[in-house]
């Protein structure tokens, strides 16, 4: 027997109240990594997409929506004389209703832009030319609508047809209907606008180099901003909101871990106030016990942060199936944010042991003599 | 010393001076709330007198640095309820005094064999308190109360609990060990007939010591 066995025989000692508490922060846990999982998915599921179309430099402008705000079409030709841009191409992207899928990304892109060269045709065709009603699926699209090559697909108003299923390399465009720029600017009514430049600048250009490259475009276009690639989408306004309703959220979870482990663990101390006391009298110094108090918490909070990473990745799993999330974005769940998460449940634990051990360090030995 | 609760209104030890020689067995006995308890808290150092000085072997408890050391060292406690930890095995009680001492887990589990064979328990080493007499969970106190060679063993009521049987095979348990260990041992009771087998009795009233009495038998 060792120090660990009596700090896990006090855990085991009332193991449904053990039990209940490990469930409460293993659920504040799981929603830590959910929450943010999700959200940092989002961002590197852009950053990924962003990265497969072989884009440098995006010009948005990223409000408070989830899509940029659209602006004219003209903006483009102000951006491709400058200094280090090798190509630029425009696009209109939204997320709308497509049949029977409640939101979908479509990607309307400048005819002959390079964003077309990175699609790689799993079945099908490109379409012929920028005026054919066509369209092209991402393969996790085509999946999601039950398409197939020859089949029509109802795009707002206008009835085209999918002519090719492409595999994009990136969770964002597998998800992506993609089409030619003047058709979905003319069925979602914006002609002569849109709302995303991807950039590509010349090779051999430096980090700093893009960085004023940036500059220069956002000065010399007010309507949009210029951000490297990856980087606009922490810039949205949308984004911080979702990652700040993913803590926001998550603290709470895990105040309500807190709070629990706190309640087991002054519950331990007064029902073992007497056995406590019997430590004292028979040697054990304050510090030991306060060290038995702080451990047992610790361990909660461990086994109930590996228990909510579990929980975590397995309903982030299911939920990446859900028609809501599937093509949208891969969840984030990198080991550093399941190793954290169970950092935090162990924080907590500890944090949470502090009143209760302290109490425990004002028991007198005397007691053990009572009762 | 004295001993006073609740800023001085209760007044539970009101003048004990005496002194108790290294393997001595001492009865102290005395009706409820007479000061008997109090008196060997403050012998164990689980409490501090009000007032007065308590030594042992020439140095101040008030002075020791390091009173856990003193009791988890030099004192054995023998409660009347036993006081095991129910989560653990017989064995495992006995070796909860001893993580203060610096024992390797190997030495701790022999040692606690070791004493529960002397105590007559080498069947029940497994045995989870509950699944013990009330006998057997008492010599398992016995044993944890000497689990770090304790100079001086201090029993509360430890027949109190017991029937009249194993009551007496109880006092007989410490009476053979006290031989054999040569440890001083300190023993609460309010009955006469436990109280005869010890040494020296000390009779209590009051918080105050109204006898002392010696026995050349014992």
């Amino acid at each position: 027997m060792n120090f660990f066995t009596i700090v896990l025989r006090g855990l085991l000692r009332r193991p449904v109240r053990t039990g209940l508490t490990l469930v409460g922060i293993s659920i504040g846990i799981a929603a830590v990594v959910a929450l943010v999982g999700i959200s940092r998915g989002f961002e590197t599921s852009w950053e990924t997409g962003m990265k497969t179309r072989g884009t440098d430099v995006v010009v948005s402008n990223m409000g408070s929506a989830l899509t940029p705000k659209p602006f004219s079409a003209s903006v483009r030709d102000r951006i491709t004389p400058l200094p280090h841009v090798a190509e630029a191409c425009s696009l209109l992207v939204d997320l709308i209703s497509i049949e029977d899928a409640e939101m979908m990304i479509v990607s309307a892109r400048e005819w002959g832009g390079f964003t077309w060269k990175n699609l790689k045709l799993v079945s099908g065709r490109l379409p012929n030319d920028e005026k054919e009603p066509a369209v092209v699926l991402g393969k996790t699209a085509a999946e999601m609508l039950k398409k197939k090559v020859g089949d029509p697909i109802q795009i707002e108003a206008a009835e085209m047809s999918v002519v090719g299923i492409v595999d994009g390399g990136a969770v964002v465009e597998n998800g992506s209907v993609i089409l030619s720029l003047p058709l979905f600017q003319e069925v979602s009514d914006n002609q002569g606008k849109i709302n995303i430049i991807d950039v590509r600048v010349t090779p051999g250009t430096t980090k700093e180099q893009v960085t004023k490259l940036c500059e220069q475009i956002t000065s010399l276009v007010p309507e949009a901003r210029a951000i490297v690639a990856g980087e606009h989408i922490r810039d949205s306004q949308a984004y911080r909101m979702i990652r700040a309703m993913s803590w926001g959220t998550s603290l709470l979870a895990v105040l309500v871990g807190v709070l629990g482990v706190m309640n087991t663990m002054l519950m331990t101390v007064f029902e073992r106030t007497q056995e406590i006391c019997v430590l004292l009298a028979v040697g054990w110094r304050r510090r030991r016990i306060v060290r038995m108090i702080l451990m047992e918490s610790a361990m909660l909070g461990f086994f109930g942060g590996v228990g909510g990473v579990l929980i975590g990745v397995i309903g982030v799993r299911l939920l990446e199936h859900t028609p809501a999330i599937r093509g949208l974005l891969e969840p984030d769940l990198n080991a550093r944010l399941l190793a954290t998460s169970v950092a935090i449940a162990v924080v907590v634990g500890v944090f949470s042991g502090l009143y209760p051990a302290w109490r425990s360090s004002r028991l007198t030995p005397s007691q053990a003599l009572h009762g | 010393m004295k001993k006073e609760y609740d800023d001085g209104q209760v007044q539970a030890l009101r003048g004990a001076d005496f002194q108790i020689r290294e393997g001595e067995y001492v009865a102290i006995i005395g009706q409820s709330g007479s000061g008997k308890s109090t008196l060997l808290q403050l012998l164990g150092a689980l409490d501090h007198p009000s007032s007065g000085k308590l030594m042992y072997r020439g140095q101040s408890l008030a002075e020791m640095p390091d009173l856990a050391a003193y009791r988890a060292k030099e004192i054995g406690f023998i409660f009347q309820a036993f006081h095991l930890l129910p989560t653990f095995t017989a064995m495992e009680n006995v070796q909860i005094p001893m993580f203060e001492t610096g024992r390797s887990a190997a030495d701790r589990k022999s040692r606690a064999i070791e004493l529960l064979k002397s105590v007559g328990l080498e069947h029940r080493l497994n045995h989870f308190p509950s699944k013990l007499s009330g006998g057997e969970r008492q010599r398992v106190a016995i044993a944890r109360s000497l689990a770090n060679g304790a100079s001086v063993l201090l029993a509360d009521e430890p027949t109190g609990n017991l029937d009249s049987e194993n009551a007496t095979l109880i006092l007989e348990l410490l009476h053979r060990l006290r031989q054999e260990r040569n440890f001083t041992l300190v023993l609460v009771t309010h009955d006469m007939g436990i109280a005869e087998r010890a040494s020296r009795t000390i009779q209590m009233k009051d918080g105050h010591i109204i006898s002392d009495i010696g026995k050349e038998h014992a």
